[in-house]
């Protein structure tokens, strides 16, 4: 095929005019069923170079796609211009993904997205084999790399697949962000005589802005004040789901149009928040890192980071989704020197303890085991299980199987021991990243010229385009109105307590704070572990507080207290004062048939189910019947406690129970 | 074999309607004669296949289909190598020697499928085999040679089927020796099989293979072309207990006729089995610890099988048969008409050939029987070959 002749093609199936020649020299040699890594900027039309040969070809081409959001807004666009795109994906239907099956094996898809876990999928697997398939895609290839930003242990087998493809058969690995030696190990993985075709990263339409602060209230009012003032729709990206939530209840309080997102989210809600997105419902969406990778919305005009990320590639991924359009985007970045300690604490806590690979090494070792069963076996995070396991599979020490329709972890014979070395060499590179990070914040130099550099795009540009080079430099100014209204913001905001579920007479709770946001903390450690006597009474008033915010007027009939394990009677003093307060009778008739541990030597939701399953019982459980109670402990957690205790007063015939507690936990927290 | 031509190898193995001897003669073609790999073989033009290779037009036209499904076949072989499994060409010096010199080019599979520890196929091996439904003295028998054999590192091959199969893979697992299991199904379908025999394969102790496409469920023809891969991988054939029909039936039969030397259990008076109809056929008797017994000539009548119910009383029925002959041999059926009996001929047969007054004399394939020292008919071999 002739450029002239495609680009006849182009008009009459894109309804574009003409190819850039990156793009046609990208589309030439996947036609003639070679292998090409692309790395083109965010904006670029990297989907192009595979959309189009997917319409010239007979049969079907597969796009590996680790992003959701990306694969449902690419199927809407090409659907709307008519060619055969589907998706699947698992937050649609197994009967609709079975159905897309099917449509593809009868040569209906041209275009088929699926997530590189599907390749875990026998279905999809059996249907493979009575498809025509054309080429694969593999998109967002960066993750294919350890040394990449977002490594993922699935497009491990996405390498294995090609590699095994028959001669002829075209592959396109395409990423945005790939620094030289990314590219280089995408490369070498992918082998074979792969074409690498580098284009230029530069995005002259950026504002960048780097604001220095010395606390978090600062940003907090910064936000407060500027927000609205910044042009259209955006994103504010902050360091963790906490945040998330204190962020958008901050704006809430201060009536700003914004909404919170994050991965923990439910299909639906996200799905929402995504639509809301492109529709410019919300000034601006609060969310971790998890929003907006390959969402193609062109007018994203502001992209802000309350906290740095770990590199400047992540940096440069996510500011990478604004102004696609051309036009102008502010990139804004808080920065307070003590915020290097979330992305170091994530370094350093990234990998567990060599003795918990043991542990898992040695399980695995006597019996085939699910990821729950091995939570059970070792006693470990579900995230940390995690990180071993694909640690572990990426060293060829275990592999994963699917038996039936279960995921089990087989240990491979003859595989050489844990090693270390690889661990070191990734925390050490993860750390000099960290240091570009900070080198970025500062830079006196041209910042789009740094990130340029970092990501190995040394063509020369004019930059003008930061607060270093022409644009104003950003200020925090603190005023007594915004502290008092920051203030207000503080003693007005209760953690929710989530709960509720089907069956249950248990209602959402509400706490009085974060256990590590304020000095509550520090407060209940003192009564708790280092005899500092009852919970001081500013605990008290805080809970009260809490409760009307929460509950309001409601009534209740009686007051119970989840009975202690070590700290004596704490908790039942702290209720009786809740109890003389609101004037709600109390009972100790709650009490534990057996000890338990303390929930916090348990490392897992599962372990801490077990601990306390059945572990309650009530004396007169008649009194129990129809009744609303209240119910009060000092620390909330992972709700294990919480939800068993429901389960029993439900049983017991209480119609509804509300948790009211002093601090809930930010995941990790030691208390 | 490099990893990258499993696609070309699994398309190879299962081309429709080949056949092994077909199959082998391309790759003899390729790999010895022209000295090119499978990758390269694909990668002619489809002239070169018709002139140089002298395919047909159905054996090209095969080819090219089979070609344009290598793309689909590597999503299967990616999901295959993910989960531990390896593949073991006819061409590797890995696959097994002796079922390669046991079978020849005309039943030798492609390619083997495995799971577990590949050295196995390079030790010196035995094969149990017998009936689902076993009897206890056929499980006791299994479990003895299982644990002759482990004393010996011999490696136990079995079918994993239930009964004695299931007997010799765990009797050789408990007395810590090796087993290969053959499946009657592709490896991809035995995940249960996988769960429950997890620490042996791991330790090194199982090989699990197959030969039959990886996705294969469990079928009763996989079944019967199991049994001349499990003869093919033993090095001694011990047959525990076999019906007069089934599995175990055809498959020491057709061992047999391609001169396996096949051992089986001699059983007692009282049991009910086929395996002394085996011996008859020319398996060699064996004791409960697999020591070969005299040939069946003298096997005398107290140890003859009884696997009738209805017994006509045998000293009547002896007087009966000396009666009927009129200086002529006769066959199986012809004397079942002129002795009025109901029994099947095959019944006949083997007690026919247990009376020492009786001789056979082949004709055609076809038995005939004559009283001894009657006929000038010449005497061909007294027991199959």
């Amino acid at each position: 095929m002739i450029r002239q002749e495609a680009e006849k093609h182009l008009q009459q199936t894109f309804n574009l005019t003409k190819f850039y020649d990156e793009q046609w020299l990208t589309i030439v040699k996947l036609l003639k069923g070679e292998k090409v890594l692309l790395i083109e900027k965010t904006g670029f039309g990297k989907s192009l170079c595979f959309q189009f040969p997917a319409t010239v070809f007979q049969g079907t081409t597969i796009i590996f796609s680790p992003l959701i959001a990306l694969m449902r807004d690419q199927v809407k666009k090409l659907s709307a211009l008519g060619i055969a795109a589907k998706c699947i994906n698992s937050e649609q239907t197994p009967e609709e993904n079975t159905q897309i099956i099917n449509e593809a094996k009868q040569g209906k898809v041209k275009i088929l997205y699926i997530a590189p876990e599907r390749q875990e999928n026998s279905e999809w697997i059996e249907a493979t084999r009575q498809m025509n398939l054309s080429m694969v895609v593999v998109d967002e290839a960066h993750c294919i790399s350890v040394w990449g930003h977002d490594f993922r242990p699935a497009f491990k087998r996405i390498i294995n697949l090609v590699k095994l493809l028959p001669q002829g058969i075209p592959v396109l690995a395409t990423t945005a962000t790939a620094t030289k030696r990314v590219e280089l190990d995408i490369a070498q993985q992918i082998g074979d005589n792969i074409l690498t075709i580098r284009g230029n990263l530069m995005r002259s339409n950026f504002k960048l802005f780097v604001v220095k602060v010395s606390s978090e209230d600062e940003k907090l009012m910064w936000l407060g004040k500027n927000l609205h003032n910044l042009p259209g729709t955006g994103i504010l990206y902050t360091g963790t789901r906490i945040e998330t939530e204190i962020y958008s209840k901050w704006f809430e309080h201060l009536q700003l149009s914004s909404t919170a997102y994050n991965a923990g989210l439910d299909a639906e809600s996200r799905i929402a928040v995504e639509n809301g997105l492109m529709n410019n419902k919300w000034k601006c969406i609060i969310s971790t890192n998890a929003l907006g990778m390959g969402l193609d919305k062109p007018d994203i005009r502001f992209i802000i980071h309350t906290q740095i990320p770990i590199s400047p590639i992540h940096y440069y991924q996510e500011i990478g989704r604004a102004g696609r359009d051309g036009l102008p985007a502010f990139i804004i970045l808080f920065y307070n020197p003590k915020d290097r300690k979330l992305p170091e604490s994530f370094i350093e806590s990234g990998r567990p303890a060599i003795e918990k690979y043991e542990r898992v090494i040695n399980a695995v070792k006597s019996e085939l085991l699910g990821e729950r069963e091995l939570m059970r076996h070792t006693n470990l995070k579900q995230h940390q299980i995690r990180v071993i396991k694909a640690d572990l599979m990426e060293q060829g020490i275990i592999r994963e199987l699917m038996i039936g329709k279960n995921k089990k972890f087989e240990f491979i014979p003859e595989s050489k021991p844990l090693s270390t070395k690889v661990f070191d060499e990734l925390r050490k590179a993860k750390f000099a990243d960290l240091e570009n990070m900070i080198a970025y914040v500062e830079t006196s130099q041209s910042r789009m010229q740094f990130l340029c550099d970092y990501l190995g795009d040394h063509a020369s540009h004019t930059f003008n385009n930061c607060d270093n080079t022409g644009e104003k430099r950003i200020k925090v100014a603190v005023s007594p109105e915004w502290s008092e209204k920051l203030q207000n913001f503080r003693e007005n905001y209760f953690p929710e307590l989530e709960v509720e579920s089907k069956g249950s007479s248990l209602v959402n709770g509400v706490a009085a704070s974060f256990y590590g946001v304020s000095h509550v903390g520090s407060a209940l450690h003192r009564s708790k572990y280092q005899q500092g006597g009852d919970f001081p009474d500013f605990l008290l008033k805080l809970v009260l507080k809490a409760f009307r915010n929460k509950f309001g007027q409601e009534q209740f009939d009686l007051i119970l207290y989840v009975p202690p394990t070590s700290s004596g009677d704490l908790v039942k003093n702290f209720a009786e004062k809740i109890s003389q307060v609101l004037k709600f009778p109390i009972s100790h008739d709650l009490l534990k048939t057996r000890n338990t541990k303390e929930q916090k030597e348990f490392e897992n939701g599962y372990l801490k189910t077990d601990n306390v399953h059945g572990a309650f019982t009530f004396e007169t459980p008649s009194d129990l019947v129809g009744k609303r109670i209240l119910l009060i402990d000092d620390i909330f957690d992972s709700g294990a406690t919480m939800k068993e205790i429901g389960r029993l007063l439900t049983n017991f015939g209480a119609v509804k129970i509300a948790p009211l507690v002093i601090a809930r936990t930010v995941g990790g927290d030691l208390v | 074999m490099r990893k990258e031509e499993a696609t070309y190898w699994i398309t190879l193995a299962h081309l429709p309607k080949w056949g092994h001897l077909k199959i082998n003669n391309l790759i003899i073609k390729f790999f010895h004669e022209n000295k090119i790999s499978i990758e390269e073989f694909f990668q002619l033009h489809e002239s070169i296949w018709r002139e140089q290779y002298q395919l047909d037009e159905k054996q090209v036209s095969d080819l090219k289909q089979a070609k344009s499904e290598l793309a689909s076949i590597a999503f299967l072989a990616e999901s295959f190598f993910s989960q531990g499994f390896d593949l073991i060409p006819i061409t590797s010096p890995d696959y097994s020697k002796i079922l390669k010199s046991h079978l020849k080019v005309a039943h030798a599979p492609a390619v083997l499928y495995v799971k577990g520890n590949k050295r196995l196929l390079e030790e010196k091996s035995v094969a149990i085999v017998g009936s689902r439904e076993a009897s206890e003295n056929a499980l006791k028998f299994t479990d003895n040679i299982a644990q002759l054999a482990s004393k010996e590192f011999k490696v136990v091959v079995s079918g994993f089927a239930k009964g004695v199969d299931k007997q010799a893979l765990d009797s050789a697992i408990s007395y810590k020796g090796k087993s290969i299991i053959v499946l009657p199904q592709g490896i991809m379908s035995f995940g249960s099989g996988f769960k429950n025999y997890y620490k042996p394969i791991i330790d090194g102790d199982v090989l699990v293979l197959s030969t039959f496409f990886p996705k294969a469920p469990w079928k009763a023809e996989l079944a019967m072309a199991r049994n001349p891969i499990i003869y093919g991988l033993a090095d001694e054939i011990y047959v525990a207990e076999s019906a007069e029909k089934g599995g175990t039936w055809s498959g020491v039969v057709d061992g047999l006729r391609k001169g396996r030397k096949i051992y089986v259990r001699k059983s007692e008076s009282n049991e009910r089995n086929a395996n002394n109809l085996l011996i008859q056929q020319g398996a060699i008797p064996v004791d409960f610890n697999g020591i070969e017994l005299a040939q069946l000539n003298n096997l005398d009548n107290e140890e003859q099988p009884s696997i009738d119910h209805e017994q006509t009383a045998p000293e009547s029925l002896d007087v009966k048969i000396r009666t009927v002959f009129n200086g002529k041999p006769l066959t199986a059926k012809e004397l079942l008409t002129k002795l009025n009996l109901s029994w099947t001929s095959q019944k006949l047969n083997s007690y026919l050939k247990k009376l020492d007054f009786i001789e056979i004399i082949k004709e055609k394939n076809v038995n005939l029987y004559q009283l001894k020292g009657e006929s000038n008919i010449k005497q061909t071999t007294l027991l199959f070959k």
